[in-house]
């Protein structure tokens, strides 16, 4: 059982070692048209100097509302969860 | 020159993420946790990413520190052995 | 906590909030932006809280950082449904010359702060909800006392 155990542990790693040589090379990503047209025209469409910024709180505004509504649960709940109960004091 | 400082900080993250995991002392794991967050940062500036970098720096090495510090000062500082 | 930390907290944290307001202001322009400007200045809310402790006065201030935190949020979706007038999120303001209207031209230029429409605006909302629900969080665990074993 242990030297099956140790296999699958040598042959994850012999995966990983595989991937990790097909990899592309980090620093250096590929063009898209995508980031082609953000880059272009993203400082004369939403005025931000900041190309990030612009895309995310215009051109992806869906996704910084729902990182919003997430933190806003989160924080919701650690208070629910710490709050004073009241037959306590 | 720059491939190296990459395969150095890669190492550094990976091996205070270990560091993090091992030992019973939870606060240590914290520091060691701060520490691996701190070069991910370095890391990402790197990668020329300033924003998520800046995020990074300060939501990873500031305040979730403190965060788990006041976790840990409300429970225990060591970890219990089995269960 | 001891002289030394008291002072030198006491001392630091009004840079470290002006750092953060500045973050937050300039996030159309410079990197950074909302989250990370309220994540700096919640940072030195939790340093104040480390080196001086808590007082009497600080559920209160609990309650008062969970409103802001919802003000936040309600402003940032209002700004969102500024736009509705074409689409959702749409950014109406920029580039028709009135508040944080001037156009800007593709190309490197040095940084004008009356630009990006409803960006800054935006970025202001999810920076105050960002230092307030972070600030709520870390005053809700300092504040909550251990229950006794049964």
């Amino acid at each position: 059982m242990k030297a099956l155990r140790h296999l699958t542990m040598a042959a994850f790693f012999c995966f990983l070692l595989a991937g990790a040589m097909y990899m592309h090379g980090v620093g250096t990503p590929e063009r898209t048209q995508m980031d082609d047209y953000f880059i272009k025209s993203s400082q004369e469409e939403t005025g931000a100097n900041n190309v990030v910024t612009g895309i995310l709180f215009d051109y992806r505004g869906f996704d910084t509302l729902g990182e919003a509504s997430v933190l806003f649960a989160a924080a919701s709940g650690v208070i629910l969860l710490f709050r004073r109960k009241r037959n306590e004091q | 020159m720059i491939d190296a400082v990459h395969w150095m900080l890669s190492a550094g993250i990976i091996a205070a993420a270990v560091m993090a995991l091992k030992g019973r002392d939870l606060l240590a794991s914290v520091i060691y946790l701060s520490a691996m967050s701190l070069m991910l940062s370095l890391e990402f500036y790197l990668l020329q990413a300033p924003d998520v970098a800046i995020a990074e720096a300060a939501v990873g090495t500031g305040l979730s520190t403190a965060i788990y510090i006041a976790a840990i000062k409300k429970t225990e500082r060591m970890e219990h052995e089995g269960t | 906590m001891s002289a030394i930390v008291k002072t030198v907290s006491a001392f630091m944290t009004v840079p470290m909030m002006i750092f953060g307001l500045y973050v937050i202001l300039h996030g159309h322009l410079t990197p950074g932006g909302g989250f990370p400007g309220g994540a700096v200045m919640a940072t030195a809310v939790a340093m104040l809280i480390a080196a001086f402790g808590l007082s009497q006065s600080d559920a209160r201030k609990k309650d008062a950082f969970s409103l802001f935190e919802s003000i936040g949020l309600l402003a940032f979706i209002a700004m969102a449904f500024v736009g509705l007038q074409s689409t959702f999120f749409a950014n109406v303001l920029a580039g028709h010359g009135w508040i944080f209207g001037s156009s800007v031209s593709y190309g490197p230029n040095p940084g004008y702060l009356e630009t990006g429409g409803v960006i800054p605006i935006m970025n202001f909302a999810v920076g105050i909800e960002v230092f307030a629900a972070l600030s709520a969080v870390m005053l809700a665990i300092m504040l909550h006392r251990r229950e006794k074993h049964d």
